[in-house]
């Protein structure tokens, strides 16, 4: 039981016992007083009348009258049941008898709490010869009333204490309550990685409880702090540039396999490579420090120039080349002259010789790395041909989004409202081989006849008309309902974008709560890139869900894990390290060191770590001796096959 | 002397003054039993000896031949019992007023108590007599204690308010009156000197006395002879 519930029971057994008790005594001494009174009433009236008796002188027949008015001007006041006088041979002399009153007490508690007077009983003589016994009984009805009347109103006057009681019970039961409640809402949410602080109670007791805690949370925090900024320094070693901070070639490379390769990447987009030309003249008229300064600047500028897509990547392919990959692009020509405007107006600033030539190609998802690498080169080696401060920008692959916005929508929306979509199972199985669970990504039939399709096809379009919310419902659902066929855990992808909608997580733990045994096996991820931007309602979620069994992580995590401290707040289960960080892991030392790191910080604050998109068996081994808990990838169909 | 001596005590007084002790009282007893059960006792003289003990040396002997006496009248009649009683409170107690004796205005004193000061007043006589015969096995309904008015040559007055014991062989019959003025049992005609004003005894009210704790039931310490009648039922009278 509860300990708040046990201070009712116990508060309510005292009161009701006092209560109890308060009436037993009170009716106890009322009955109590009531009948001495009527028994000494009965014997002093016995006496006195007796005495009156024992003095009357005359005849013997005028004094039978004598005693018989004598008798009867006692009784005839009407406080008398019964007067009598019984001779000394036992016959009645004199008997005078009323009814007894009538009772407003009910007759229940007369047969349980009536008064039973003694009558009173006196000797009666004449001089030395005795005439017998008096008797006198009063009317008693009167006082079963007035106990009846005293017990109501002890009774009234005692529930109306007992409310007030109850009222202040209740008041200070609340003051226990409501920060018992906060300390163990702080408890729980440390038992589900939330490693939240809270404020001090007044209550002493409590206030040492979340003092130790606020401690410790004050301590998994710090720790966290440092591992993370150790983490950020192997991923900056590991990935970037060490100059300009881009990402380096291996590091851009692999963010642009995983753009192409992932199911729920964008369909589409440009990549934009530039060449400083003239770096060399530029760092000997300059020098060393005001190239390097100059390099830096226009880092910043591709940055800021690639900040107006989604998740683009920004790298530094060797010491004058630089590339762009900019998901979901409309104008190829229009993000190309961008980055070249921006870089022009920078080198203005700077004096010396060195220009900028931009070449940019569109991409679409799926295609392979190589080839836009080769078809990008060309587009630059084009532009540096004809001149200074060109754009070349090679559009050949044609609009992808050929169909109108309204047309897709209506597309998505069909299919959802169909329900024209399945569930893709790819296992993720931990180091011994069993299965962790099934990440099923989405796929919709988009128009009558078409085949299922990634979303990457549709994901993007979905975002814009604001359909992410539905879609990932509908993922839910069918998610659940296969695990309710085949007991399989699964794990589901939800957008970030899906959290803004405020109905959302309401409808999901409405899903939650129709399947509760599939809850416990499903597993909801969101991207890195747009969770940590909103931990807050990844936080709301996990409340929502919390009790209902279902687990919450990130996907594609690594990049940013380190910079925010919300993630020891979110209450999350566990986070998938994205593949560009892990390709080559076994082969590269830098890497092997950001993932070990990355891995120790997340164990660090309790959360599971998984590998997304292992595609060599060095890089499996690698990662297992570093300690994560499942991998997902083609790594494993091929050791399957193997 | 005051007002309360002679309501209290047996201290002389006029006829009307006698009604209003008997009265004043009355109010002070409250109760008397009704007519209804007596009971035979088995004689426990041994535990009235022992009792006596708390009265000091002179009590003890007093309850020992009070002991000697009672196990003698083993057996014999009402006449012999009621002269051999009589008889040994008429000797052995001297007479001495309350306020002398107990430094109260009026107390009525147990058999033990008047025993253990050898001395008392009227109605202590009447006591010691009343409860000795009760535990030799007169029933309650025999007797009677009686408030009289007597008449004493050379009393203010020439009444005194007074307290007697009387014996009735049948409820029709004329009492024998046993009296501490006069050591002689005598019926009651043959003593013109006492008019009874009002009489009592212990019937019913006896039967309740054991099972009340000495200072439970208000009405007993209100009232003078159901005091007295716990106190002596403590002390083994029966």
């Amino acid at each position: 039981m509860s300990l708040i519930r046990q201070v009712w029971l116990l508060l309510s057994v005292t009161l009701v016992l006092a209560f109890a008790g308060a009436i037993g005594v009170s009716v106890h001494s009322a009955r109590h007083y009531l009948q001495t009174q009527l028994d000494l009433k009965n014997n002093d009236t016995a006496q006195s009348l007796a005495l009156t008796l024992g003095q009357l002188k005359g005849e013997p027949a005028a004094l039978d009258v004598a005693r018989e008015l004598a008798i009867s001007s006692q009784f005839d006041t009407g406080y008398y049941e019964r007067i009598r006088l019984v001779g000394s041979n036992g016959k009645t002399l004199v008997e005078k008898q009323a009814d007894p009153h009538p009772l407003n007490a009910p007759g229940w508690f007369v047969a349980l709490l009536g008064l039973a007077p003694a009558d009173g009983v006196a000797q009666v003589s004449d001089g030395w010869h005795q005439i017998g016994r008096l008797e006198v009984r009063s009317q008693s009805a009167f006082a079963d009333d007035e106990l009846w009347a005293s017990t109501l109103h002890t009774v009234g006057l005692l529930a109306a204490l007992l409310a007030i009681a109850g009222l202040f019970s209740t008041v200070g039961v609340n003051r226990i309550r409501v920060p018992l409640l906060r300390t163990v809402d702080q408890a729980k949410a440390i038992t589900e990685r939330r490693f939240v602080t809270v404020d001090e109670p007044d209550m002493p007791e409590l206030r040492n409880v979340t003092r130790a805690m606020n401690a410790m949370v004050g301590r998994v925090k710090a720790m966290f702090d440092e591992q993370a900024g150790q983490v950020e320094l192997l991923r900056r070693q590991a990935h970037c540039d060490p100059l300009t901070g881009l990402s380096n070639r291996a590091h851009f490379l692999g963010r642009m396999k995983v753009m192409l390769d992932a199911e729920d990447g964008a369909a589409g987009g440009a990549l934009v490579m530039v060449r400083l030309v003239e770096l060399q003249s530029l760092n000997r008229t300059l020098g060393r420090s005001a190239t390097d300064r100059l390099l830096q600047d226009a880092a910043a500028a591709m940055i800021e120039s690639s900040r107006r897509f989604g998740s683009s990547e920004v790298g530094r392919l060797n010491g004058s080349d630089f590339a762009l990959a900019l998901p979901d692009v409309d104008s190829l020509r229009e993000s190309a002259v961008d980055v070249g405007a921006r870089l022009r107006s920078l080198m203005r600033v700077h004096e010396g010789g060195a220009h900028v030539v931009v070449g940019a190609v569109r991409w679409v998802h799926g295609a392979p790395v190589s080839s836009l690498l080769a078809a990008a080169d060309q587009a630059l080696a084009r532009a540096e041909s004809r001149g200074p401060w060109t754009v070349e920008s090679d559009d050949a692959a044609g609009e992808s989004t050929a169909l109108g916005e309204d047309a897709w929508r209506q597309r998505i929306q069909a299919a959802l409202a169909a329900r024209n979509a399945q569930l893709v199972d790819f296992p993720l199985v931990s180091r011994t081989g069993e299965l962790v669970h099934h990440e099923s990504p989405l796929r919709l039939r988009l128009g009558e006849e078409g085949a299922l399709v990634s979303a990457a096809q549709w994901l993007p379009m979905a975002r814009r008309a604001q359909l992410t919310a539905d879609v990932d419902l509908l993922a839910i659902e069918l998610a659940l309902q296969a695990t309710e066929g085949d007991a399989k855990p699964r794990s589901v992808n939800v957008s970030p974008s899906s959290l803004s909608d405020s109905a959302f997580s309401t409808r999901v733990h409405a899903l939650v709560v129709a399947h509760p045994d599939a809850a416990r096996k499903l597993s909801l991820e969101l991207a890195e890139a747009g969770a940590v931007k909103q931990l807050h309602l990844v936080r709301e979620l996990a409340e929502q869900l919390h009790g209902s069994g279902t687990k919450i992580g990130l996907e594609h995590a690594g990049e940013r894990l380190g910079e925010t401290r919300g993630l020891l707040e979110a209450g999350l289960d566990f986070v998938k390290l994205d593949a560009s960080l892990l390709q080559g892991l076994a082969a590269d030392e830098a890497r092997m060191q950001h993932v070990a790191g990355t891995v120790r910080m997340l164990h660090g604050i309790g959360l599971r770590v998984y590998a997304e998109g292992v595609t060599d068996v060095a890089d499996a081994t690698a990662l297992w001796s570093v300690g994560v808990d499942g991998l997902t990838g083609p790594v494993l169909q091929a050791s399957r096959s193997a | 002397m005051n007002y309360f001596r002679w309501i209290a005590g047996c201290g002389p007084a006029g006829a009307w003054r006698v009604v209003a002790w008997a009265r004043a009282a009355l109010l002070r007893l409250l109760a008397v039993a009704a007519m209804l059960a007596f009971s035979v006792h088995a004689l426990d003289t041994d535990r009235i000896v022992k009792s006596a003990q708390k009265y000091g040396p002179t009590g003890v002997a007093n309850a020992k031949a009070l002991q000697q006496m009672m196990l003698a009248l083993g057996g014999k009649d009402d006449t012999a019992r009621l002269k051999a009683v009589n008889d040994f409170y008429n000797q052995r107690l001297a007479y001495v007023e309350d306020i002398d004796n107990w430094g109260q205005v009026d107390y009525w004193a147990s058999p033990l108590e008047s025993l253990g000061k050898a001395a008392g007043d009227c109605e202590d006589y009447a006591i010691g007599k009343y409860f000795t015969l009760t535990s030799l096995g007169v029933p309650h309904s025999k007797l009677r204690m009686v408030y009289v008015r007597a008449s004493i040559a050379g009393a203010p007055n020439g009444f005194v308010a007074h307290m007697v014991l009387a014996y009735y062989a049948t409820p029709d019959a004329e009492p024998l009156v046993l009296d501490n003025l006069q050591p002689v049992i005598r019926p009651a005609a043959e003593r013109p000197d006492l008019a009874p004003v009002f009489s009592f005894n212990a019937e019913g009210l006896w039967q309740g006395v054991g099972s009340i704790r000495a200072n439970g039931d208000p009405l007993t310490r209100l009232s003078k002879w159901r005091e007295v009648l716990m106190r002596a039922r403590q002390d083994g009278f029966q």
